[in-house]
């Protein structure tokens, strides 16, 4: 088991830095360099030569990224080309907002959707579980965007319970913070929960129609009593992974919802600094999505060994 | 128009222009106690124009944001009034000596820093030098190019000496890089100026937040709210409903396509700024073919639906351009050189006179300014009427000042408001100027231009800059069809966001000119 986790660490380490490096040539590729970004309309050849010599963007690819490298071994992840602040400082503070929104929609939408989705195995082709899936799959065939306004439209504008913009500071106390971001969590649970719920609700029932059960079932047990204690266990792992995934979405892929509350998290810094090509920014909220990815698959393999015994040891 | 707007005074602004000339006392009391604009609150301004890279280093401004909060914290040189005029600010009053080479300079002496260290002219020249010279990167630099010299007199004087006489001197100095910081200084993480706000919150891409300095503002009856939230709403969408939901006072930039609808909102304000925004154009090299080709050139100025792009496009909240760049509201506009217009018979003529065939490829994006494609769409339908085929192709908005704009023969481009008739030529369209994106070479214009830039008698000169805005219009490559309109959304709360000549939110100094009702 530890040997397995090792190994996994190892890989994980190896991606990342595979990682930073397809970011720092992404970026290269990428026309224009973050001087006539920042200076745009304005730029002259004379005021870029300057501020290109100033920023050492003249040095060859390889030792700008070799430098990049030391640096980050170490910790440092220096500063953002375009204002000069700490990129560590300014990041921190957004990743835990970032964390903070998914936290909440997380417990919002595991439970519902994997609630949902075993009531609906129980209950299959009952009303719940139609109503369910056509509720889950509506929301989430159309863009993040538009539900964020329906919401909007719906909660702050017409009812004013719930404000449109979900910025957050340093100094709002929690239930300041948990009263803003209301709005965007409630979008991207509408977006996350379908997928967790036809996972869930496909796999129990798949489990469900193995001999075991049907065993379980001539034993005289009541469908709930099955489901819960005999097929759920087996189903655990690809409803793990699936919950893992969604997780990921939610640190990783809410530029969108952040841009429609006006949410200050990771996506939208990166965006900028995608747009103004401040490498180390990239680079840095690059490898943190990454690790996010890679540490949130790699907790989802694991417990999926762990809540299943046949897992654990190899035949 | 100019002169329309200065006939259109209302009774505050007569009550705060009597106020300032010491009349009060002819009113009575009440009157002049009215014309007082209230102290506290806290403004909330919502705005689009910044990102999180914003830095206050001010060598790096280039969009609203920046140039909002840097006036909170520091002052300019020179302030431009409501009325288009340049005014004392740090510098209070100037002279030219004859030929407007030479100039003297008279630094406000009661200034002191947040620091508590008194304003010299040590600060001022420091201020003026970090924008020029072979080491700078500021977008300032080619502005102040022509300066050759810069004396310091006395502690309260200097003496700024040019390559060649400019009557505009002042206006140049008033560019919004140009925050007086004191002498020195390298690291602008903690603002140290005259203005009448301290950084409180710097949260660049989310927030900045200045408080009142403690102690009287040195401009009377301004700096009056205890403080200023600036958040950065970049989303239109979003902004517009913080400031119907009572989220935020102020916005800027509503989206001219649901600008009619905030009108109807209940306690807010739309302020429209006709004729200021930005100068919507397509670029064509006429030092290249097929634009070297003046009948082309012209069929192809007159085959452009002006009328049904502003509609279209910019929901009616646009003017009509002229294809010379100078604004309407500028004292040396030419209200007498006729409007090009929508004419694809006389543009059919006059292509067919070019003997030009094929296509004529354009080059657009989003990048260059939104509603680009849609324009050139339009543009491209109704020249098909004067039988010229247009072919549009959209780019990639990323590098596009790089890449496109200067380079392809014919794209799509935006000019801001430049202060000035000279500066918007000498950026623009003098055969050396460093953004010449027409390729504009013209003898006789260059010394219209530059004759007109050291004629001190306002006739002699508007007689210049007429010519000039002719020449650039019926001669170069220049297309631009449409300026938009300044709309900022307030609620009615806020007073003292007038419609100001150059910038939206009253030249970006709502919160040191506003105070709430």
């Amino acid at each position: 088991m530890l040997r397995l986790i090792g190994i996994r660490l190892i890989l994980g380490f190896a991606t990342l830095i595979a990682v930073s490096i397809l970011i720092f040539l992404c970026v290269q590729i990428l026309p224009g360099d973050v001087c006539a970004a920042v200076q745009g309309q304005g730029a002259t050849p004379d005021t870029l030569r300057v501020c290109r010599a100033e920023l050492g963007l003249n040095a060859p690819l390889y030792a700008r990224y070799g430098n990049w490298f030391i640096g980050a071994l170490t910790g440092d992840f220096g500063a953002s080309l375009t204002n000069k602040r700490d990129i560590i400082t300014d990041l921190l503070p957004r990743f835990y907002n970032t964390l903070f929104l998914a936290g909440y929609a997380a417990i919002i939408a595991i439970p519902l959707s994997v609630g949902l989705g075993i009531l609906a195995a129980i209950r299959e082709g009952r009303p719940v579980d139609r109503i369910s899936n056509i509720l889950t799959l509506a929301t989430i065939s159309v863009p993040e965007f538009f539900i964020g306004y329906i919401l909007i439209l719906i909660f702050s504008v017409n009812l004013g319970w719930l404000p449109s913009l979900a910025t957050v500071f340093e100094t709002m106390t929690f239930g300041e913070r948990i009263y803003a971001t209301t709005l965007p969590a409630l979008t991207l649970t509408m977006l996350v929960a379908a997928h967790m719920l036809r996972m869930t609700r496909n796999s129990v029932l798949s489990v469900m129609s193995s001999p075991y059960v049907e065993m379980a079932f001539l034993k005289g047990l009541t469908r709930s009593r099955v489901v819960s204690r005999h097929a759920l266990p087996n189903a655990a792992a690809p409803i793990i992974t699936v919950v893992a995934l969604n997780l990921a979405y939610l640190v990783v892929g809410v530029v969108v919802v952040e841009a429609v509350f006006v949410y200050p998290g990771v996506g939208q810094y990166m965006v900028d600094a995608v747009t103004k090509r401040d490498v180390p920014v990239v680079q840095a909220c690059g490898l943190l999505f990454a690790a996010v990815f890679v540490g949130l698959n790699t907790a989802a393999d694991i417990a999926a060994i762990l809540v299943n015994p046949r897992l654990r040891n190899k035949k | 128009m100019y002169n329309e707007k200065r006939l259109m005074i209302d009774r505050r602004q007569l009550l705060a222009a009597a106020a300032a000339l010491g009349l009060s006392t002819k009113f009575g009391m009440s009157s002049a106690f009215a014309a007082e604009p209230k102290k506290g609150g806290v403004l909330r301004l919502g705005m689009e124009g910044g990102s999180a890279s914003d830095s206050l280093d001010p060598t790096t401004y280039a969009d609203s944001i920046p140039i909002a909060y840097s006036l909170m914290f520091w002052n300019g040189l020179v302030e431009i009034g409501s009325d288009g005029t340049a005014q004392g600010e740090v510098l209070e009053s100037w002279e030219a000596k004859p030929g407007a080479v030479e100039w003297v300079f008279n630094v406000r002496k009661d200034l002191v820093f947040g620091s508590g260290k008194p304003l010299t002219a040590d600060d001022v020249i420091f201020t003026i030098n970090m924008h020029r010279g072979e080491n700078t990167k500021s977008p300032a630099k080619p502005l102040l190019e022509p300066i050759t010299e810069i004396k310091k007199l006395s502690d309260h004087q200097i003496s700024i000496t040019l390559k060649s006489g400019n009557a505009d001197l002042p206006y140049v100095l008033s560019d919004y890089h140009l925050m007086v910081v004191p002498d020195g200084t390298t690291d602008f993480s903690k603002p140290d100026g005259t203005g009448a706000y301290a950084l409180e919150a710097w949260e660049p891409g989310v927030r900045v937040v200045a408080k009142r300095k403690e102690g009287a503002y040195w401009k009377a009856g301004r700096g009056n709210f205890d403080g200023v939230e600036l958040r950065y709403i970049l989303d239109s969408a979003a902004r517009t409903q913080a400031l119907i939901t009572g989220q935020v006072d102020a916005i800027n930039r509503l989206d001219p396509k649901t600008a009619n609808l905030v009108m109807k909102a209940a306690g807010i304000t739309v302020a429209r700024t006709a004729g200021t925004g930005l100068r919507y154009a397509f670029v064509a090299h006429t030092d290249k073919e097929p634009f070297n080709n003046p009948d082309l050139m012209m069929a192809l100025k007159l085959s452009i639906d002006r009328q049904k792009i502003i509609d279209n496009v910019f929901a009616g909240f646009a003017s009509l351009g002229n294809d010379h760049l100078v604004a309407p509201n500028n004292p040396f506009f030419d209200a007498a050189l006729p409007q090009h217009a929508y004419d694809p018979a006389k543009a059919a003529e006059l292509y067919k006179k070019s003997g030009h065939t094929g296509p004529v490829n354009l080059k657009v994006s989003e990048g260059a300014f939104t509603g680009a494609t849609d324009s050139a769409v339009i543009f491209q339908e109704s020249a098909k009427a004067a039988g010229i085929e247009l072919n549009v192709e959209r780019v990639s908005g990323d590098g596009y000042w790089d890449n496109v704009w200067l380079k392809e023969p014919f794209s799509a481009v935006y000019w801001g408001t430049r202060p000035t008739a000279d500066l918007t030529y000498s950026t623009t369209f003098l055969s050396d100027a460093p953004w010449n994106d027409t390729k504009f070479k013209n003898a006789e214009f260059d010394k219209a231009v530059i004759d007109a830039r050291a004629e001190i008698d306002p006739a002699k000169r508007k007689e210049l800059y007429a010519s000039a805005q002719k020449m650039v219009a019926e001669d170069s490559g220049m297309i631009c069809f449409a300026i938009s309109d300044f709309l900022d959304g307030y609620s009615n709360k806020v007073m003292g966001n007038d419609p100001h000549p150059r910038y939206d939110l009253n030249d970006q100094r709502l919160a040191e000119k506003g105070s709430f009702a």
